[in-house]
């Protein structure tokens, strides 16, 4: 199966994912003219790589800014992953924030809430 | 099947095997109703079981959407919850981006920005009833020989003092902010020369009273102001002209005084 890399815009997070490193990773902000769009190919190559692997999934976050939809979008893929950690597979969650923004850090706490699998939140210094 | 309905089954059933039965003239009638009546209940337990079938789909299927109904309600309210956090932090950027952009980062005080917005509302406020407004332009005398002989961080203390010195003196509807460097413009609505004269006065009297502390030595300072009050047919930039001409004039005559125009 392939990669996804996706660059990064003034509105879009520059999205990355490896097919034998099992990490996506997304950084900057997220408000794009069509969430569904962008976050669609993103969420197709999640639910492939969890069912055609049983490889360990990583998600690495850099995020500032996300409009409701990109919040969404982030959620379902979340979702998947709660279910796929249901179903015995090792998935984790880091969340790298600056440590000058503790508000960022607040909100991944929101995100966080109600899931069971790994979800770090890690504060980094400017 | 209650035992009642077996009996007869049974009952039946004995009549037509019986052969001594098979000439009576009713026989032939009592087969066809039994075999009708078969045909009747063995369609009425299919429809039956068809039924319980559909039932239980149904059944299912609403249970899998209620569960799914009640997830997306989950996660819907905690979208909510999540966007209505960035848009707080959102709002609370642009009240501080707000603030960077209209106010001197050193004093506090409305900078260039902020106060040209309020010069083209005052002017536009006196174009439409009248009122007219007054402008000071101050400058701190040999204020750099504060810098070059206690540092620019004591020269940084001693314009906050003179900002809070110049809050303190003006009146709740004067606007003041830091021009640049160490000159600053007051903006005194809907006042006449003679009561702004006397304001600025305070002001000009506050600033000659300072002393700012910098270990053992007490630094005083003193100030030459310009003042010149908005006429009809002036844009504000002539008016603020008028008021650097007469800040020159008071630094001529030897600094430490008010000019008006």
């Amino acid at each position: 199966m392939s990669n996804l890399s996706i660059p990064g815009s003034q509105s879009t997070p520059t999205i990355e994912a490896g097919w034998d490193s099992g990490v996506l990773s997304m950084h900057g902000d997220s408000y794009p003219e069509n969430s569904f769009e962008l976050f669609g190919k993103v969420i197709r190559w999640v639910e492939q790589f969890l069912s055609a692997t049983t490889l360990p999934f990583r998600l690495e976050l850099h995020l500032l800014y996300l409009n409701t939809s990109s919040i969404k979008a982030l959620m379902d893929i979340l979702d998947l992953l709660e279910d796929a950690h249901h179903a015995g597979r090792e998935v984790s969650v880091n969340w790298y924030y600056d440590q000058g923004n503790e508000r960022v850090a607040q909100v991944a706490e929101e995100f966080k809430e109600d899931f069971s699998f790994a979800f770090s939140i890690i504060g980094k210094a400017r | 099947m209650k035992s009642d309905d077996q009996d007869f089954e049974q009952h039946i059933k004995r009549l037509l095997a019986d052969p001594s039965y098979r000439d009576h003239p009713l026989y032939i009638a009592l087969a066809c109703l039994w075999q009708q009546h078969r045909e009747q209940l063995t369609r009425l337990e299919r429809i039956t079981s068809l039924s319980d079938a559909y039932q239980a789909l149904a059944r299912t299927r609403e249970l899998s959407l209620s569960e799914r109904f009640d997830k997306q309600v989950r996660q819907l309210e905690k979208v909510v919850r999540i966007s209505d956090r960035y848009q707080e932090m959102m709002r609370d950027l642009n009240l501080a981006l707000k603030e960077a952009s209209t106010h001197d980062p050193l004093t506090g005080l409305a900078n260039r920005r902020l106060l040209l917005d309020r010069l083209k509302e005052e002017t536009e406020r006196y174009t439409r009833n009248g009122h007219t407004f007054v402008l000071a332009m101050l400058d701190v005398d040999y204020f750099k020989q504060v810098n070059d002989k206690h540092g620019h961080d004591v020269g940084d203390k001693v314009l906050q003092a003179i900002a809070r010195t110049m809050q303190a003196e003006l009146r709740e509807y004067d606007v003041c902010g830091r021009w640049g460097g160490e000159e600053f413009l007051f903006l005194l609505p809907e006042t006449s020369l003679p009561a702004a004269l006397a304001v600025i006065a305070r002001v000009h009297q506050g600033i000659r009273e300072l002393a700012v502390r910098n270990g053992d030595a007490a630094i005083t300072v003193t100030c030459s102001i310009g003042v010149a009050e908005h006429r009809a047919d002036e844009s504000f930039a002539d008016t603020l002209n008028r008021a650097d001409a007469a800040l020159l004039d008071a630094k001529r005559d030897g600094r430490d005084r008010m000019h008006s125009e």
